[in-house]
């Protein structure tokens, strides 16, 4: 059985290095499209990125297993976004060539399925700042609606609230394919 | 937990990747957290989190501490009050000189009276000299005969009628007839409804 992430963190809290390194491979990988698919480019996306992790390590003296480890992750990263957008960093998010699933060999059906793709892109890259945070927390970081509230600071209404808007826009965006 | 998810929504969002951070940048952040790791063990580390709270806390309490420890000390001084003779109903004791010559310098460590109950005690404190005066202790009727009639008033406020009366008529006994019908008439004035036994009216009228 795997050990909880907030005991993970408090044992790196203790010094126990092995601790921290199953924690970071656990959440990088969600972490790390959270800040890509808020951000400009890529480069802006790992140098946030890294800078997260860097608090996180900063802060392990003061953590305390308050609530899940998830929460406080991005909580910290919802800090640093906000401190990176109020900096003039907001931007859309750069669109990279998406290459759909599928083994599809019909060249038209792939083209079709490209253009779905990058048109669902277009449509999260046009939500709000704070819907798509609340999307991409849901989605992508797997919060709740209450975990979304802490972590961005707002309440559980307005958290829900965003989360509903981004849904149905994207939705609107999927069922125009 | 609920869920606000989309299955279309969710499956082509996962149609747009799963990407990666770098391996170089998880082997840089990797070996900061092993270096912080490591560095947790120095001695110098300062105070952080919970912890730097406790020095500040901890002054703010001693002082607090020492502050009202001060306060109680000076409350709790003996004032010459505590030290004066007993009521004037009551009569003189012979311990009353020595405590007399005590009080003066009772009010010495006191504090400078600040509200109206230490006025008014500043005030009174003459008052319980005088009443102390005995016939045998002229050295200290000086003090109150050169008393004005602001003080005799005054005294009135904190005294009962029958030791107003009293102490009129001691002064018409010492032949101060002068002071005496002062007091006398700032008595009526005070009392316009006390009636003075016929007694006591031959003490305190001029004869």
């Amino acid at each position: 059985m795997e050990a909880p992430d907030e005991q993970l963190m408090l044992a790196y809290r203790d010094g126990n290095a092995g601790a921290f390194e199953t924690l970071y491979l656990r959440h990088r990988g969600r972490l790390f499209r959270f800040v890509l698919r808020s951000v400009k480019s890529r480069a802006t996306a790992e140098e946030l990125f890294q800078e997260i992790w860097m608090r996180v390590i900063e802060a392990r003296e003061r953590y305390t297993p308050q609530a899940r480890f998830t929460t406080w992750l991005y909580t910290i990263a919802h800090r640093r976004m906000v401190d990176h957008w109020r900096r003039g960093g907001l931007s859309l998010v750069e669109l990279d060539e998406h290459d759909p699933p599928g083994d599809s060999p019909d060249p038209a059906r792939q083209m079709e399925a490209r253009e779905a793709l990058a048109r669902f892109a277009q449509a999260l890259q046009a939500l709000p700042v704070v819907q798509r945070e609340a999307f991409l927390l849901h989605e992508e970081a797997g919060l709740s609606i209450a975990e979304i509230a802490a972590a961005t600071g707002s309440n559980a209404e307005a958290a829900k609230s965003r989360l509903r808007y981004a849904v149905a826009k994207l939705k609107a965006a999927v069922e125009d394919d | 937990m609920t869920d606000e998810r989309d299955p279309k929504v969710s499956q082509r969002y996962r149609e747009l990747g799963r990407e990666e951070p770098p391996g170089e940048l998880d082997a840089g952040i990797l070996a900061a957290s092993r270096r912080a790791a490591e560095t947790r063990l120095a001695p110098l580390v300062p105070p952080t989190g919970r912890r730097r709270w406790y020095f500040p806390v901890a002054a703010a309490a001693i002082i607090t501490l020492a502050v009202a420890v001060t306060v109680h000390m000076e409350r709790s001084q003996p004032d010459a009050e505590d030290i004066a003779p007993p009521p004037p109903a009551a009569p003189p004791v012979p311990a009353a000189p020595e405590l007399r010559k005590e009080a003066p310098a009772a009010p010495a460590p006191l504090p400078q009276p600040a509200d109206a109950m230490q006025e008014r005690r500043a005030d009174v404190q003459p008052e319980s000299r005088a009443r102390a005066d005995e016939p045998s202790q002229p050295q200290a009727v000086p003090r109150e005969s050169g008393a004005p009639a602001r003080l005799l008033g005054q005294v009135a406020k904190a005294e009962s009628p029958e030791a107003a009366l009293d102490r009129i008529a001691e002064l018409r006994r010492q032949g101060k007839h002068d002071e005496a019908d002062k007091a006398l008439a700032e008595f009526r004035r005070r009392y316009p409804d006390y009636r003075i036994a016929a007694e006591m009216l031959k003490k305190v009228e001029r004869p």
